[in-house]
């Protein structure tokens, strides 16, 4: 009979075959390899009996992104920029923007969290080995990276992230509300400690980010935008998926050296991350007219209007219409605009902008129906031009819609012929109509 | 008028203000209900006629009816409330009208709120529920940090028990002004709701894959559940036999381990249908000692029991008229009484069949409601609410069901049960049964065989069915196959630490080879440098090593609780474009997708154009034509290990683990048969296929193939059929072959009866053991015995399940009841009932079966009529 190991072995191995990436397993005994600390350049820190590395660095006004200095870069001296709740998640903006300038003696720092860890699945098997901070002190950038050296310091090191983390008015991230700080929460609760990040205020950069910097066929990465907006270009960059498996093999091996490419990945990132923290909050600082592309002023277009900042707004909103080369971008400007100015009640300004709409020459279907229903309504109640209501109805009618949108649409015609037939519609001569059949 | 007895009773359900809690889930005190004798008297009439109105005639196997019980109306029994129930409960349920329990509910309630677990068998119908329900209720109204977590088998289940949860938490709420939380959490729960049903749930019910992948991995998340976890319910306990239950176990020790974290340790309160070892089950599911209730104090109805055999059409082949044809029948003598029925069929596909039959009969007028509904899986849940509610309030009729409706969907108590087929258990074909059956009042089952062996053997051995104890469940929760995912599962949740426990094999043996592997880490000091310290603390210790997980993967996301391995075969239909219709195990992938085959789907036929074996994927095309293929597969079984052996009858095995093979040779000198169980290799292959019409099952033509081979380890029992015996045998060689043949294909069927397992669970295998290689027959059988051939019934799944060793056991029972199949058969030479049919197995197969087992001493345990075996022993 076999032994335990060896039937073990034959139902284990054939579930691993491949699956193992990542640089090649080979123990080296300890004292054979470099002491991490001198490897990756940080201080062992002592706590509960167990031991992490902390790495510092600090960053001069002078540091430089491609195109952008760090010191382009700095916050106001309340520590804050006025309008940086405007990036924060859609429901949090008031409670955001209440906790960053409510009360007068915060000490108003902002904090930038970016986590490494051993996988993306999230739940409790999946660590964070490092967890970088950065913040701004004075006209210098900081950054502590607190590394999980062994697995027992987690409890020893969240505590002194917490300790860092106290007194922060707002952590900013990129994709960190659904990423990173719930594992940050798995992680604390894990070890029976309150997470520092469950009331604070938070801004995910990544949707502001999207808002603001997308392009139509790129990916909204931060290595995308550094291209993008620094014009930086990483060399050596360690690519994201490499990074659990060389986790992996210092934990194996006690080889820290293929990690300093990993701590060097994650300090670029967050000293990116902070990077357009800054631009954005400037942008909207500055107003729309700053904005350097069309995608931008309509970006913050949507920021302002979310903020309930409507002149501003408006004033994107038109910048990014003006702007915009193309028919099928300059149409969601165009919409956006009247859907604002409708909700303002500005229903003459929305019908031009809607009516604008449909004499692109090429548009989304999806815009021009709705445009084309807008003006139907703005005419039958709004106008009492029922020709020309019926005329929008009519033309809405031609364009690909649901049977839903169908039948609203009849009912709509089958009401303003009923209208016309009792009180004979005014027919005035409406310039308003737009030329049929253009 | 008959309707007019149908309405008068929904009256009566509505005069007396019955819920539906009130109606199944506790004693309640109402005015005795009118006898409906209309009701009674219809469904003695159609009794009568079926039987010819004799309800205790003694059993006839060979008749129509096969058999006829009558089990007598029984009172109910009630006890006080237990001490400790919350006062605000025990005022809710008296506001309901329940102001006592019946006896099994008050020893339940006691057991579970002195914490101690308890597994509750009783019937159908006798309010179950409540026996966990007031428990969690009371200690949530008592403490209200506690929390429970409620297990069903499906997602369906959890569904019909929120809404009766709720009926009462809500009354509870606004009693005790609390706001009690009870919440389903599965696959279907939106992710916006999540986080809102974690904070706030007291109960919250869900299945065992969604605590397997969803919350055991994220269990920080649900800190508040396993810090204050009081009770965890397990419904429907014997459904996790087999490759579930063993899962289950696992992700229970998983829990168990996570719980200590937490530092909770909570109460198991576990409810089951009737099968023989509920109590040992709940012990080996839970690996903890359990409280057994299993007398009822509900009362019940006078109630009837009938096994229907369609006669024999034709003798030679041994075809019997169609069951379906006959189950509509059956139910149309019912239905025209006005009797609410309810028809289980075995497939999808014959539910939709007998649907259409009983509507074109009782259609009703065009425009009204449907009377007579159909219900399978694969229904829109809206439709099924809408069935179950129908049925509850009388607007339907008959409903023909799968198995869906088996377990406790509340769907009110009928009158009359119709099983179309045997459901292939005991437990299950009771469970059945009592969708039938009120209160007070009348209510039938009736049994129609189909002609499958097990049904067969079913109807025509009455005895089996009411008077032996149903099935054992068996599981095999130390499986390496399935004990490794687990572990793996268990680390990335939790770190191991060194010297901790987990099941029964050696956890850190485990980890060590998942090391190797990359899996885990281990840190901290060596193992011989620790200090002896139990795992039972939360957290590793300081002084103690630990495993960590390191691999990037979500482990849990691998293991399919319903399977041993995921790997699977997916059936793409080329017929336009590429659509993926169906997927199938990796085992059972060969014999039904192999080039040429017929695949079936709803009646839709397809044709197996190209089998990627290494892709996993077989692509098929419709067709219409008018067979369907039977693969031949050759399974060579060798013998790795030899865990016990003994002799053919009457001896209670030996462990010959140390014992030198001399002496076992030296004590088995005079016998004649042997069983053994053990470890074997199993490699099996798909040699070619044969073609068989529908309806007239000819063998319309045949194929050779050449697929790779499938091996496996596994477990086996087998029977050794000694020299003295087949020397014995006055026979021909090929006679000899397809007398043991024959004898394996009975074997198999009755193995499967006592396993209380499905088909597919066991393979049989004819051969030496030794692994030498051998000429085959059409049917992929030997062309030749070796001198002590033996039958191997080996568990089909890596590793074994756990059928071997019981089966070893039952030895003794396998061979008897086998013995009584084959000669009870009304066939002559052979049929798929017994032996198999003629053209697989020859002409003599059932003589020569049969002379085995007489020579074998078969015949002396129950209803032999040979002669005691003359042998000569060389």
């Amino acid at each position: 009979m076999s032994s335990l190991a060896d039937r073990l072995r034959g139902v284990i191995r054939p579930l691993v075959e491949g699956g193992s990436k990542g640089p090649p397993l080979h123990r080296s005994d300890h004292g054979d390899h470099h002491d991490a600390a001198e490897v990756l350049g940080g201080e062992w820190r002592e706590a509960r009996g167990q031991r992490f590395l902390v790495v510092d660095r600090k960053y001069a006004p002078g540091y430089r992104h491609g195109r952008v200095a760090l010191a382009d870069c700095l916050p106001p001296d309340t520590g804050i920029w006025p309008r940086l709740h405007l990036l924060g998640c859609g429901a949090d903006l008031l409670g955001c923007r209440a906790a960053l300038y409510g009360p007068p003696n915060q000490s108003g720092k902002l904090l930038f969290l970016d986590l490494e860890t051993t996988g993306l699945a999230g739940g409790a098997g999946t660590y964070a080995f490092l967890v970088g901070c950065g913040w701004f002190d004075g006209a210098t950038f900081r950054l502590r990276q607190f590394f999980l050296s062994n697995f027992g310091a987690e409890r020893a090191l969240l505590e002194s992230v917490a300790e860092l983390a106290a007194g922060t008015a707002c952590v900013v991230t990129y994709n960190g509300k659904s990423f990173d700080l719930p594992l940050m929460e798995t992680r604390f609760v894990l070890q029976r400690l309150s997470t520092p990040f469950a009331e604070m205020p938070h801004v995910d950069m990544l949707h502001p980010a999207r808002r603001l910097w997308r392009e139509d066929d790129v990916e909204c990465r931060l290595t995308n935008l550094e291209r993008t907006l620094c014009g930086h270009e990483r060399e050596g960059d360690v690519p994201g998926f490499e990074i659990p498996s060389r986790y992996f093999h210092y934990v194996r091996s006690g080889d820290a050296r293929s990690l300093e490419g990993v701590l060097e990945h994650n300090r670029l990132d967050i000293i990116s991350l902070a990077m357009f923290t800054a631009r954005a909050s400037q942008l909207l600082d500055d107003g729309p007219a700053e904005a350097l592309t069309a995608r931008e002023a309509l970006g913050m277009g949507r920021l302002y209007e979310r903020a309930g900042m409507t002149a501003e707004a408006l004033e994107a909103f038109a910048r990014a219409v003006q702007a915009f080369t193309d028919d099928i971008s300059r149409a969601e400007a165009l919409r956006a605009h009247a859907t604002l100015c409708r909700r303002l009640r500005r229903y003459e300004t929305a019908a031009s902008s809607w009516r604008r709409i449909l004499e692109l020459r090429t548009c989304p279907v999806a815009i021009a129906r709705e445009a084309t229903e807008a003006l139907a309504v703005h005419h039958e109640h709004r106008e009492r031009d029922l020709t020309a209501a019926k005329t929008f109805a009519l033309r809405s009618l031609q364009l690909q819609a649901t049977v839903a949108r169908h039948q609203a649409v009849q009912y709509r015609l089958a009401r303003l012929d009923r209208k016309m037939g009792s009180e004979p519609a005014i027919d005035r001569p409406s310039q308003s109509l737009f030329p049929l059949g253009y | 008028m008959g309707s007019a007895a149908w309405f008068v009773k929904g009256i009566n359900y509505r005069l007396v203000g019955l819920s539906l809690f009130v109606r199944y889930h506790a004693a309640v005190m109402l005015p005795a209900r009118r006898t409906d004798s209309a009701h009674d008297h219809a469904l003695q009439s159609v009794v009568d006629r079926l039987t010819g109105g004799l309800p205790d005639r003694a059993d006839t196997p060979d008749g129509w009816v096969t058999a006829v019980r009558r089990m007598a109306p029984r009172a109910a029994e009630y006890a006080p409330f237990p001490e400790g129930v919350d006062s605000r409960l025990r005022q809710a349920l008296c506001a309901r009208g329940i102001e006592q329990l019946y006896i099994h509910q008050a020893a339940a309630v006691e057991h579970a709120l002195a914490g101690r677990n308890v597994v509750i068998t009783t019937p159908t119908a006798s309010g179950k529920t409540l026996c966990y329900n007031a428990p969690v209720l009371s200690a949530i109204l008592t403490d209200p940090s506690a929390r429970a977590l409620y297990l069903f088998p499906t997602k369906a289940l959890a569904q019909d028990q929120l809404a009766e949860l709720h009926d009462i938490s809500d009354r509870l709420s606004r009693l005790a002004e609390l706001e009690i939380g009870v919440f389903t959490y599965d696959g279907d729960t939106p992710q916006d709701a999540r986080r809102a049903i974690r904070g706030r749930a007291h109960v919250v019910l869900s299945n065992p894959d969604m605590i397997h992948s969803g919350i055991l991995p994220h269990h920080p998340r649900w800190a508040k559940l396993f810090e204050n976890l009081r009770y965890v319910v397990i419904d429907e306990l014997h459904a996790y036999r087999g490759v579930f239950g063993s899962h289950l176990t696992n992700v229970l020790r998983r829990m168990r381990r996570i719980c200590q974290h937490y530092g909770s340790n909570p109460t198991f309160i576990c409810s089951s249908a009737t099968i023989a070892n509920p109590k040992e089950l709940a012990e080996a599911l839970v690996e903890q000692p359990f409280e057994l209730v299993s007398e009822s104090g509900a009362p019940r109805g006078e109630k009837f029991f009938l096994f229907v055999n369609p006669p024999v059409v034709n003798h030679q082949l041994g075809i019997r008229r169609s069951y379906l044809a006959e189950t509509r029948r059956i139910a149309s003598e019912f239905l025209k009484r006005q009797l609410q029925l309810i028809v289980f069929a075995q497939s999808r596909l014959t539910t939709e069949i007998l649907t259409t039959y009983l509507k074109d009969d009782f259609g009703g007028q065009p425009g009204t409601p449907d009377q007579i509904r159909g219900y399978r899986g694969g229904y829109l849940p809206q439709r099924r609410r809408e069935i179950e509610k129908g049925l509850r309030e009388g607007s339907v009729r008959a409903v023909v069901s799968t198995n869906a409706l088996e377990l406790g969907i509340d769907i009110g108590a009928l009158d009359v049960c119709v099983m179309a087929g045997y459901p292939g258990t005991i437990a299950a074909t009771w469970q059945r049964a009592g969708r039938a059956g009120r209160r007070s009042g009348r209510s039938a089952a009736v049994l129609v065989a189909s002609s499958a062996p097990l049904d067969q053997f079913v109807v025509r051995n009455p005895s089996y069915f009411f008077d032996a104890p149903p099935e054992h469940a068996l599981i095999n929760p130390d499986n390496l196959h399935i004990l490794v995912e687990h572990v793996k599962c268990a680390a990335f949740e939790l770190p191991f630490t060194t010297s901790e426990d987990y099941g029964k094999h050696n956890v850190q043996e485990v980890l060590g080879v998942l090391e190797e592997s990359g899996l885990v880490h281990r840190t901290g000091p060596a193992p011989d440098s620790t200090e002896a310290t139990s795992g039972t603390e939360a957290g590793p210790h300081d002084h103690e090593g630990t495993w960590q997980w390191t691999n990037e993967s979500y482990p849990a996301d691998a293991v399919s609780l319903r399977s041993i391995s995921s790997d699977n075969f997916v059936i793409v239909d080329t017929t336009k474009g590429a659509d993926v219709i169906g997927e199938t195990s990796f085992n059972s992938g060969p014999p039904t997708l192999h080039e040429k085959a017929i695949y079936i789907i709803e009646g839709t036929l397809y044709q197996v154009e190209k089998l990627d074996f290494v892709g996993r994927k077989a692509y098929v095309r419709q067709i219409d034509c008018d067979y369907y293929t039977d693969a031949i597969t050759y399974t060579k079984v060798t013998v790795l290990d030899t865990f016990a052996k003994g002799s053919g009858i009457g001896d209670q095995g030996s462990g010959i683990g140390n014992q030198s093979s001399d002496s076992v040779e030296a004590g088995l000198q005079t016998r004649l048969a042997d069983r053994s169980h053990g470890e074997v290799h199993v490699s099996s292959r798909v040699v070619g296929f044969k073609k068989i019409k529908f309806y007239t099952n000819e063998n319309v033509g045949s194929g050779e193939l050449d697929l790779p081979e499938q091996q496996m380890h596994t477990t086996a029992y087998w029977l050794t059929v000694l020299k003295p015996v087949m020397a014995a045998l006055p026979y021909a060689p090929d006679d000899r072959r397809d007398g043991v043949v024959g004898l394996s294909f009975a074997m198999r069927q009755v193995a499967q009866l006592l396993l209380m397992c499905d088909r597919q669970d066991i393979g049989i295998s004819i051969g030496s053991g030794e692994g030498d290689d051998t000429d085959l027959t059409r049917s992929g059988q030997p062309a030749k015995l070796s001198d002590e051939p033996r039958i191997f019934i080996y568990d089909n799944y890596p590793g074994g399940i756990g059928f071997s060793e019981p089966l070893f056991g039952m030895h003794e029972d396998l061979l008897t009841r086998t013995r009584a199949l084959i000669a009870g058969c009304e066939c002559q030479h052979g049929c798929p009932t017994c032996v198999g049919p003629v053209g697989n197995t020859g002409p003599l197969a059932k003589t020569v079966a049969l002379r085995i087992l007489d020579l074998i001493g078969a015949m002396q345990c129950r209803g032999g009529s040979l002669d005691p075996p003359q042998i000569e022993v060389a």
